[in-house]
């Protein structure tokens, strides 16, 4: 049974990943191959929007750690999108890695880090 | 080797050397014990036996009645216009090795191309086809059509390993062997055909349906498929697991019976399974399947309950087309369910199914089924849904409502129609909840479902709920990945909440060891810093990591 679903678009160079539903040991790495199949080499960079995630565990943390490692060895660059108010909020802060991630609230945020709109 | 055509022509009834059309019907005189025991071959107890039986009865009683040295039965294959061997004395040869002869060619051919007795008393090999006559050495013999209401269905042979003269008396001997036996011949065949029919739709109906059901944290599901007497029919069960911790329960039955009932059955199933699948509601699910039949036009019809069940609230949404209602057991008492009556999937043009939603609390059992399981011939439909009431009433599992009904209402001398039955259970939930669950990561997701359910009704806040998910999630996600292979392994999840404080307790049958998390322990620091004391103990043949908490903000 699927506990995610995958939607993928593009705005310029830039792939935008929204992740809904669950994201844990039964999907993570199944996951992880999808978005980084998802990522075309002229793409600049993606944008892992997790707004539509009700749950995230360790090993949702550790997909997203490959992931950026499978995104920059391509140089290119991973920006994750997590709402404060999301239940994935709590788990980087208990696995204390909130800082690592660098998450912003909105998809725009992250496009206008991105520095493409 | 075919005949030569040329020199049959040439011989007019004379057939090859010594080779003798006979005229039957000519008054004969038998020795009377051989006729007696030919009668026998049209006695009850050979109606009653099997095709094999009776052809291996018959060719023993002919043997015994002409002191033959060989006999042999050729059927006719409606296919490919072939006699096949299928039982023979004394040259048993035939059958191992299938021996197919075409109608019209060689000794048995004929026999049957031309619907006479022929007789050949010196037999020239080269009008023979089949080479085990030839090896077997046989001098004569004798054969005639087996006939069945003017349609040939086989031949009949003798034969002798010496020169031995076939007189009227042995042809009218083996003529009433063959009349006598003919008809009990093809009602075995149709019999044995239909048999076979009936384990193959059988075969197919089982493979049509689900095999294991799945695991759905929070609730327990049984099924039951019983095929007719006569043979199968177009019943279904199905049980799916579905997003977000719900699970679909499903029964359904195709009009009509045998094969192509049985094949439809397997798309409805297939139909109403992938729309489930995509999280659509029950009724909207019906009217997508109705849809269906309908596309497939002709006569096709089904009735069909779908119903979705999710264990966090104990909410059931229900929908009906044209089928029985279900059955409530809860607390020794069980109850037929009102439902909106509602037309068959497949019977009119536009129907729309309703749904209406039931409650399941802790224990109760909703049961589905078939109108195999209470309908019998002239007795009312009441009397059936009543007997049915009475015997799955205290039912304690969906396990035990399925074992009751079949066990009191699936009569052993078999059911005139097939039945299905499917039942669904909400996992008792009061006080402490206990989760005993297969090793498998799928189980995640339903269990952190019903764990969240179980912390908001001990009146935890939405951060502790969270947190304490999270723990507990990592805590059996540790468990699953360090499973024991190989074969199935189990792990049980105990939660219990006592004057504001909860102890919940992971136990598995591996051991635990940190160094094999992938991820350098984060699963590990989440579950400290969620929950306010841990500890992870050995016990007999496993590792059991106990987690504390109040049930407030830490």
């Amino acid at each position: 049974m699927k506990i995610a679903d995958l939607e993928v678009s593009r705005r310029n160079g830039v792939i935008i990943a929204r992740v809904v539903g669950e994201v844990d040991m039964s999907n993570a790495d199944d996951l992880r191959a999808a978005l980084a199949a998802a990522i075309p080499n002229d793409a600049v960079a993606m944008v892992l929007d997790l707004t539509g995630v009700e749950y995230l565990d360790s090993a949702g943390i550790r997909m997203m750690y490959q992931l950026t490692e499978d995104v920059q060895a391509r140089r290119q660059r991973l920006q994750a999108v997590i709402p404060s108010e999301s239940m994935v909020t709590d788990v980087l802060r208990l696995a204390g890695v909130t800082e690592y991630i660098g998450a912003v609230e909105t998809v725009d945020e992250a496009l206008a880090l991105l520095e493409v709109r | 080797m075919p005949m030569d055509e040329e020199s049959r022509e040439a011989r007019g009834p004379r057939l090859g050397v010594g080779q003798t059309v006979l005229a039957p019907g000519e008054p004969i005189l038998a020795p009377s014990e051989q006729l007696g025991m030919l009668y026998q071959l049209s006695d009850p107890a050979l109606s009653e036996l099997g095709l094999e039986e009776l052809l291996d009865e018959l060719l023993d009683r002919v043997r015994d009645a002409l002191d033959v040295d060989t006999v042999a039965i050729l059927l006719l294959d409606r296919d490919t216009d072939e006699l096949v061997a299928r039982a023979a004395r004394g040259i048993e040869e035939e059958v191992e090795q299938g021996v197919r002869i075409p109608i019209g060619q060689g000794f048995a051919g004929r026999i049957a191309a031309e619907r006479v007795a022929i007789y050949i008393r010196d037999v020239d090999h080269a009008d023979i086809m089949n080479p085990i006559l030839r090896e077997k050495g046989i001098c004569s013999l004798l054969g005639v059509p087996l006939i069945v209401e003017g349609s040939l269905i086989g031949v009949l042979h003798v034969g002798s390993l010496v020169p031995r003269t076939f007189d009227q008396r042995d042809l009218g001997v083996l003529e009433l062997a063959a009349a006598r036996a003919a008809p009990g011949i093809e009602r075995a065949r149709l019999h044995s055909e239909l048999q076979r029919q009936r384990e193959v739709a059988v075969a197919l109906q089982r493979s049509l349906l689900p095999g294991a059901l799945p695991q759905v944290v929070g609730v327990e599901t049984a099924a039951r498929y019983l095929p007719a007497r006569a043979g199968v029919g177009g019943d279904w069960y199905d049980v799916i697991a579905l997003p977000r911790g719900l699970v679909g329960v499903a029964i359904g039955d195709v009009v009509g019976h045998g094969l192509p009932a049985a094949a439809l059955m397997g798309r409805l199933r297939t139909a109403l399974h992938s729309y489930a699948l995509e999280g659509i509601g029950p009724g909207r699910t019906l009217e997508l399947v109705h849809r269906f039949v309908q596309s497939i036009g002709g006569d096709a019809m089904a009735t069909a309950a779908y119903g979705v069940f999710d264990p966090v609230t104990g909410k059931l949404r229900l929908s009906t087309a044209g089928h029985l209602p279900p059955v409530l057991i809860s607390g020794g008492r069980a109850t037929v369910i009102e439902t909106t009556p509602a037309a068959p999937l497949g019977a009119f043009p536009y129907t729309s199914y309703a749904e209406q939603e039931l409650a399941l609390s802790g224990g109760e059992v909703l049961m589905l089924y078939t109108d195999g399981l209470v309908e019998r011939r002239g007795e009312p439909l009441a009397d059936g849904l009543g007997e049915l009431i009475r015997v799955v009433r205290d039912a304690r599992s969906a396990e035990d409502a399925c074992a009751r009904a079949m066990e009191h209402l699936a009569s052993p001398e078999g059911l005139d129609d097939d039945v299905a039955v499917v039942a669904v259970q909400n996992t008792v939930l009061t006080g402490e909840l206990r989760l005993e669950l297969p090793a498998d990561p799928a189980v995640l997701s339903g269990l952190r479902h019903m764990l969240r359910r179980w912390l908001r009704e001990k009146g935890a806040d939405e951060l502790t709920i969270s947190e304490v998910t999270l723990a507990v999630n990592e805590a059996c996600a540790n468990a699953i990945g360090h499973a024991y292979p190989p074969g199935p392994a189990r792990f049980e999840l105990t939660a219990s909440e006592s004057a504001g404080e909860l102890t919940i307790s992971v136990r598995d049958r591996g051991s635990w060891r940190e160094s094999r998390e992938p991820d350098g322990g984060r699963g590990v620091r989440i579950i400290e810093r969620a929950m306010s004391g841990v500890e992870v103990s050995r016990v007999h043949e496993g590792t059991e990591v106990l987690m504390r908490r109040k049930l407030g903000p830490r």
